[in-house]
């Protein structure tokens, strides 16, 4: 464009200009009607289409299938064209090649043509470029499907995907018996949060279903999903999912529904992963869902796995029934049969029947329609009851889990197992029987007992473990898990909790709950035998509480003293205050038959104390922990404990106060502290230890 | 009382001139291919409105984006609506800033004396592109999070100095929180000041000079 052409220009558009319309209204209002119309198009796609939103982004995710937005996905496509070491060229040297072509435009078309058809060069490559681009957008979208909506398909996979796939990637695989509602809802393994503060229990069982039987769960969304949510059929009862399946249109809830023969719809295999995602194969589960109806929380059973699938798999008779007429009257007989055709008909059954019957048929009455036959069958008993041929019901991995679940819990958990791990970890700071006593990390503390009702009743096994593992810092309990740096694995843990969980059934210390509305006897040795000889012993020779017989004891307190115990209690122990059930008089009848028990010992006083059957276990008790296995003075028998330690000889005989062991009890020795490290011992326990020190520390 | 006001206000502003000269001034017939610029600027409008009202709820964490986006989506009044305008509004940006610029090229209106103008408008173009790259990462969908892989992955195939683009586009060697707080600040500073800009130049220039005539058949 010379100089010329440019003027020429300058002169036609001044021209055109001048014949043309004001900027204002003319050109605006035509803006402004494509401008609404821009506008409303907008309004339509948002109101028809939405703004789209797939599954939170899942970095775990590698199956995903990117697709760029659509006005990128020409130059998604022109790179497939450019494989390996060319896809620099479709990369960067076309689209800046294009980039530069476009922004040099004015440069490169320098003519004084404007009219398209003038300029072919230029129209011609436009068009090209465009046609290009449009193809490849086209070929891209052949190419790469969208990938399936699943925001509208499965929600248990959305659920999966946002709380599970982060960590344990697009699916888990874990062996058939595992407890997954268990682990997924307490969090079992390191680092894997509780659930059950997020999701609802259905959701947890869904979850679980879908970590089993992931396919199960795309079918129940493309078959099912329509009328049903997967969290309303989750652990549902096998029997109805399999008839449903089964018989398809004919399933009476179904009646009247469009719904296929699911045998023909769906392959035998489809099926069995369509009910394994519904009642996932969780032997705990499936034992609640078909089993404790009949048999309660667990059987018995002795026999071995293969027994026992073969007794799930055939069902059929398997229960003997007593028969009942030997020991119920007529009346009775009639009652039950009645009760058990129809309950509401005979409500007094109903008492009978727990008293006779819910032993072994649970709270579940057996279905009878005729009184006559159901008491024909109470009255002679024999095998009566069917168990369902489960083999017929449930699918393979759901009887593995059944079995293997149902010998666990028939054996139960290793009560000796926990009863040792208390012994070793726990007793030294809550006591033999968990009655607590002095916090030996935190003075003038004190450990309240775990053992009672109050404790057990407050506290479920998962948060028994997560104090167990996790200690309680605060309090000055170490963490006991193998996860937090202690020494007990998770089974371990689990048979403590177990052994814990045990008291609740078998207190070890037992409040008669009948004593305080019951007159006591005045009598010393009928009171004794009444409230304390369970835990004293019947002649005061200790059991879960101290002896009271000993020397230890009778030595070392006053009448008075022994009075005030009896009146108030022991706060730390299990102990209880007796002053609001006995009377002053009825203390002091007790605290002259204990004196009785003692042969006869009115106050403190020297008397004959064994280092065997009295120190030493005091010794073993407090001590051991620490002095035996970690060096230095050792408490374990006579001889190290008259002769070892670095600082000894500890025990200076006939010298209490002057003996290094009376002054670490004691608390006068200036070098270190107190012991043991965590308090005091009781009075009576280092006046025992003095006692013998005074007698000569006898070998005795 | 109007007309009072107004003066007064002229007096002040000297908003009349500024009326005559953008409101007032005579152009050339054309004809509706003319008025796709202006939708463009419409809808850049359209995507600056919502996209203010959208940082309102938008929390740029990969904690937080994807929940705040259905929380906008579903619960929020209108949130649907003004996410489905801002949502459509980029991709009819870019359907519209392309067919502007076929239009510009169709009557070679880059031509004398309105070089310049088309400069600006190339890079308004990649602008465009800019915002619906980095855009399209903030929900943290599954979508965005992957076609952002790819995309960076992309990048970095450039000679030379394709791994630094990578990690300066990552903010680091993973797709991460970082990338996206970058993303996210591309997005609402960097790119709408360099939009406001260059759009600002372009109104200018086209105003100054004047929009192009239709050319005629043989000119």
């Amino acid at each position: 464009m010379n100089e010329q052409e440019r003027r020429q220009y300058l002169e036609e558009y001044h021209q055109a200009k001048e014949k043309g319309p004001s900027f204002y209204p003319e050109v605006v209002v035509k803006d402004a009607i494509v401008a609404l119309l821009v506008f409303l198009a907008l309004v339509a796609l948002a109101y028809i289409l939405g703004a789209p939103l797939e599954e939170r982004a899942n970095p775990a995710d590698t199956s995903y299938t990117p697709r760029p937005e659509w006005y990128f996905l020409f130059l998604f496509q022109l790179l497939k064209y450019f494989p390996g070491r060319l896809e620099v060229i479709g990369v960067f040297v076309i689209p800046t090649l294009m980039i530069a072509l476009l922004l040099f435009l004015p440069f490169i078309d320098r003519s004084a043509k404007r009219h398209a058809l003038s300029r072919p060069i230029i129209t011609g490559g436009t068009a090209l470029v465009v046609v290009a681009v449009g193809l490849l957008s086209v070929q891209a979208v052949r190419e790469t499907p969208p990938p399936a909506d699943t925001t509208l398909g499965d929600p248990t996979a959305t659920l999966y995907v946002s709380n599970c796939a982060g960590c344990h990637g697009p699916s888990i695989s874990v062996p058939p018996s595992t407890n997954l509602h268990a682990v997924i809802a307490q969090g079992k393994h390191e680092g894997m949060p509780a659930w059950s503060a997020d999701l609802t229990s259905d959701e947890i069982d869904a979850l679980a279903g879908f970590i089993v039987s992931p396919d199960g769960s795309r079918l129940f969304t493309e078959n099912c999903g329509e009328c049903h949510q997967a969290s309303e059929l989750v652990a549902s009862d096998p029997l109805e999912l399999r008839a449903a399946l089964q018989k398809g249109a004919d399933y009476a809830p179904h009646a009247g529904l469009p719904i296929p023969q699911w045998t023909e719809a769906l392959s035998a295999e489809e099926r069995t992963a369509l009910l394994n995602f519904l009642v996932a194969p969780d032997g705990q589960r499936l034992f609640a869902v078909n089993c404790a109806a009949c048999h309660g929380r667990s059987v018995s059973f002795s026999g071995d796995e293969s027994t026992l699938r073969q007794i799930i798999q055939q069902g059929g008779l398997h229960l003997e029934m007593p028969p009942w007429r030997e020991r119920l009257t007529s009346d009775e007989l009639d009652t039950l049969a009645n009760y058990v055709v129809d309950p509401s008909s005979a409500p007094e059954g109903q008492e009978l029947f727990s008293r006779f019957c819910t032993e072994c048929h649970g709270d579940r009455v057996p279905v009878v329609a005729d009184p006559a036959q159901a008491r024909q069958v109470i009255a002679s008993g024999g095998g009566h009851e069917t168990m369902p041929v489960w083999g017929d019901i449930l699918t393979p991995e759901q009887l593995d889990a059944l079995v293997s679940y149902t010998l666990e819990a028939s054996r139960g958990a290793p009560l000796e197992l926990g009863q040792d791990l208390f012994a070793q970890n726990c007793s030294t700071c809550h006591g033999d029987f968990g009655e607590g006593g002095p916090n030996p990390s935190r003075t003038d503390d004190i450990i309240a007992p775990i053992s009672s009702a109050e404790f057990l009743k407050t506290r479920d096994d998962a948060t028994l473990r997560a104090i167990v593992s996790q200690g309680q810092p605060n309090f000055g309990m170490s963490p006991f898990g193998t996860a937090h740096g202690g020494p007990l694995s998770d089974e371990e843990i689990d048979a403590l909790v177990a052994f814990i969980r045990s008291w609740e059934e078998k207190p070890p210390v037992e409040f008669p709950p009948e004593i305080a509305s019951r007159p006591l006897s005045i009598e010393g040795p009928d009171i004794y035998a009444e409230v304390c000889a369970q835990c004293h012993g019947d002649r005061g020779q200790g059991l879960i509480g101290p002896s009271l017989s000993g020397p230890g004891f009778q030595s070392a307190n006053t009448d008075d003293e022994i009075f005030n115990t009896i009146n108030v209690g022991h706060a730390a122990t299990a102990m209880i205050g007796w002053g609001e059930i006995l009377s002053a008089d009825q203390i002091h009848q007790l605290v002259s038959y204990i004196r009785q028990l003692g042969g006869g010992q009115t106050g403190p006083g020297p008397g004959e104390v064994s280092f065997k059957d009295d120190v030493l276990p005091i010794l073993e008790a407090k001590c051991g922990v620490c002095h035996g296995s970690l060096g230095g003075w050792d408490a374990a028998s006579y001889q190290s404990v008259m002769e070892s330690g670095d600082n000894g000889p500890v025990v200076i005989a006939g010298d209490g106060g002057g003996s290094l062991l009376g002054q670490k009890l004691l608390g006068t020795q200036t070098i270190g502290g107190l012991m043991p490290p965590g308090g005091e011992l009781p009075p009576s326990e280092v006046q025992t230890i003095l006692d013998w020190i005074a007698a000569g520390a006898p070998d005795n | 009382m109007a007309a009072r006001v107004s003066e007064w206000l002229d007096e002040r502003l000297g908003w009349r001139k500024v009326w005559e000269a953008i409101f007032l001034r005579k152009v050339p017939k054309t004809n509706w291919y003319y008025t796709l610029g202006s939708a463009a600027l419409f809808l850049a409008v359209n995507q600056i409105v919502t996209g203010i009202l959208l940082t309102i709820y938008y929390v740029p964490t990969p904690d937080h984006a994807y929940d705040s986006v259905q929380f906008i989506t579903g619960q929020v009044p209108a949130g649907w609506l003004i996410r489905g305008l801002h949502h459509w509004g980029a991709s009819a940006m870019v359907i519209l800033v392309g067919l502007h610029m076929l239009r510009v090229i169709v009557h070679g209106s880059y031509k004398y004396p309105r070089e310049v103008t088309w400069f600006t408008g190339v890079f308004l173009l990649l602008a465009v592109i800019g915002f619906g790259f980095t855009g399209y990462l903030l929900p943290w969908d599954q979508k965005a999070f992957w076609a952002t892989i790819v995309g960076t992955r992309i990048a970095a195939v450039t000679p030379l100095i394709g791994d630094w683009i990578l990690r300066v586009m990552r903010g680091g060697d993973e797709l991460s929180a970082v990338t996206l707080a970058r993303f996210f600040g591309v997005h609402v500073w960097v790119l709408p000041a360099a939009l406001l800009s260059l759009i600002l130049v372009h109104l200018y220039l086209v105003i100054r000079i004047g929009i192009s005539a239709l050319p005629k058949r043989g000119e």
